[in-house]
């Protein structure tokens, strides 16, 4: 269970990119955020593990206060956090499976990790959670060899290493097209059948209509919507995409 | 209204280009600028051009024999040599002389087009040169010569003729000169080598304390930050050879306030140029392995360093290529090696020999310039 509480990050620029945002994700969901580009989306998935430090408020996770965690204890959360990116953020000179590994970071002795010494338990459990996404045969092709789509199940397999029990997925889909998107929301989905939370955003709504348990919607850093995929129509749509934004969206509708 | 600026503008390029042109007078006036004497001390440059390209390489060893004939000077005071009938001979037209006569002298059979020192062997056992002459094509010669009165027979001694034939033996040998070359070339090699590797060993670490995205964080990191950054920064300031006589006033010059200058100068080149590479690295992996739980060491090591090793390699080899340049030098204002060997031949009027140091140090420029080239194209 994941509760945040009045969250509010104001950027040393003065930029508010969340206001007094609060909201419950219970054991099991699949939440999606939705808002324009800028509207805080990364922002609020970042600062549920604290990759930004939040302004104001408060957020626990299974009653744990991730805000005032010390750092050994903030790493002992964010490894039971995996995270996927836009942008995938793998090592692009690096073999996949030291990408892999790496999720694994949190786990291993320090310093033997440092060496790059791997307990062969490790090596097995990479190559079996690249076999889950489906590129075993890749494991020791070097990360930027991948198209993209390729390189975002890397992305996933380093989550799984984790053996994660929240999913934070930031625009996971937004550099690929769409066909590449539902296979790789596919493996967030069955992650999330088997119990794994999962915290997405996203820009398309008819993914939002697919995937999503439950949606919440930002606009300029404040919680604009928060129900069910199903009760955002037309009408809710224009209110928090804005007037001008209608007929671009209309289509994905 | 719209004539005032064209003017002003006009006014001032005018004034602006007077004042280049007045200190570019200065300039010239300042450095002593001497066009003519540049003519005049052609010869001087030409000798240099010629030793350069003649330069000191291979030797072969000769075999030095001496023959010789009996002259009694003056005639009657001792037996008058008898020249062989064959083989390498001298052959005065005369067998004898009272001093001060001038006779003819012919050499036969010797070595056909090569250089022949003809000298007396006087009776006290003293040697004194004659001339020196030229063989033609059939291995002769002639020469006049004078019979001085120095050669007088003592002591029922005569005065002999002698010519000295150098025959080479074996084959090509690298000179003497090369082989100092060569030793010298691998010690500014290795001067280089040295101070790069311990540049790079202290530069690698630092680099990291410079570079923004790393440590600036809180008011210890932003401290440290400014201060390394500042620290390369005024190192750089100085040129190698300025380092190199600030060691050099400490330790005496010698390769070892050589090397230390170098490092230093690297250590603060190499550690401006790391920082920026750290500071140019893609945060996303940072952000992807700090969110799985990895401590700060172990974000460096998988999500920073694969990113820096290649541009880290290819400026060490940069620079290495670079310091060979700078230790040639460094010593040639004593810092040892190649650069050393040079300003001693030419303080020796050695122009052969320091031809050779020259053609060595082209030589390794360019094969280091060519190396370093290709390694960075394969690392990058
Ligand atoms: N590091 C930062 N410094 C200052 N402003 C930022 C920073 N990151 C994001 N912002 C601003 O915060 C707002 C929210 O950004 P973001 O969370 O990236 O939105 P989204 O992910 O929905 O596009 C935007 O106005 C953005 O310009
Ligand atoms: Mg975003």
């Amino acid at each position: 269970m994941l509760r945040v509480e009045h969250l509010t990050k104001i950027y040393p620029n003065g930029t508010v990119a969340l206001k007094d945002v609060s909201f419950e994700v219970p054991d099991g969901e699949f939440l999606v955020v939705i808002g324009l580009s800028g509207s805080g989306k990364s922002t609020l998935l970042r600062c549920i593990n604290r990759l930004i430090e939040p302004t104001e408020g408060k957020i626990y996770w299974n009653d744990v206060d991730i805000t005032a965690a010390s750092p050994a204890q903030l790493r002992q959360i964010r490894r039971q956090i995996g995270m996927i990116f836009q942008q995938f953020n793998l090592v692009r000179r690096s073999k996949v499976i030291t990408n892999v590994l790496a999720g694994r970071l949190g786990y291993v002795n320090p310093w033997l990790s440092l060496l790059g010494i791997w307990p062969a338990e490790e090596r097995r459990r990479a190559l079996a959670a690249l076999e889950r996404v489906g590129i075993a045969d890749k494991a020791y092709e070097r990360a930027d060899a991948l198209s993209g789509g390729q390189q975002q199940r890397v992305g996933i397999a380093r989550a799984l290493m984790q053996e994660p029990r929240l999913i934070l997925a930031d625009e996971p889909v937004a550099s690929l097209d769409p066909v590449l998107a539902h296979s790789i929301l596919q493996y967030l989905e069955e992650l999330n059948k088997e119990g794994v939370t999962v915290i997405c955003s996203l820009h398309f709504l008819d993914l939002v209509h697919r995937y999503a348990t439950r949606v919440i919607a930002l606009k300029q850093g404040v919680k604009v919507f928060e129900g069910k995929p199903q009760e955002i129509d037309r009408q809710r749509f224009k209110e928090i995409y804005g007037e001008e934004a209608q007929e671009v969206r209309a289509a994905s509708l | 209204m719209q004539a005032m600026p064209a003017l002003q503008r006009i006014t001032r390029s005018a004034l602006l280009i007077a004042l280049v042109i007045v200190v570019l007078g200065f300039s010239w006036r300042a450095t002593g600028i001497d066009l003519p004497r540049l003519l005049r001390d052609l010869p001087k440059g030409a000798t240099l051009v010629r030793a350069f390209l003649t330069p000191d390489l291979f030797t072969r060893e000769v075999e030095t024999s001496v023959i010789g004939v009996d002259f009694p000077v003056p005639c009657g005071s001792a037996p008058q040599g008898v020249p062989p009938t064959n083989g390498p001979r001298l052959l005065p037209s005369v067998g004898c002389a009272a001093p001060g006569e001038t006779f003819t002298l012919m050499g036969k059979e010797f070595p056909a087009s090569s250089e022949i020192l003809v000298r007396w062997l006087l009776p006290d056992g003293r040697t004194l040169n004659a001339v020196r002459v030229r063989t033609d094509a059939q291995g002769a010669f002639t020469a006049t010569l004078q019979a001085r009165p120095i050669l007088t027979t003592q002591d029922g001694k005569s005065a002999r003729l002698e010519a000295e034939i150098q025959r080479p033996v074996g084959g090509l040998k690298p000179s003497q000169a090369l082989r100092d070359v060569a030793r010298e070339m691998f010690v500014t090699i290795f001067m280089a080598l040295l101070s790069t590797t311990i540049a790079t060993l202290i530069a690698a670490p630092l680099s990291f304390l410079a570079a923004s995205n790393i440590t600036r964080r809180g008011c210890l990191g932003s401290g440290v930050y400014y201060l390394s950054r500042s620290f390369f920064n005024i190192i750089r300031a100085y040129d190698p050879l300025v380092m190199a006589t600030i060691f050099a006033f400490w330790l005496g010059y010698g390769p070892f306030a050589g090397v230390l200058a170098l490092t230093v100068v690297t250590i603060a080149s190499l550690g401006k140029l790391f920082s920026e590479v750290v500071e140019n690295i893609d945060p996303g992996p940072l952000e992807a392995l700090q969110a799985c739980g990895a401590n700060r060491l172990q974000t460096v090591r998988y999500a920073v360093v694969p990113q820096i090793v290649p541009d880290f390699i290819s400026f060490i080899i940069y620079h290495w290529d670079i310091n060979v340049r700078i230790s040639t030098i460094i010593g040639y204002v004593g810092g040892g090696g190649i650069g050393f060997y040079l300003s001693q031949r030419i303080n020796g009027f050695e122009y052969n020999q320091a031809g050779t140091a020259l053609w060595a140090i082209v030589i390794v420029v360019w094969l280091m310039d060519f190396l370093s080239a290709e390694v960075r194209k394969r690392v990058v």
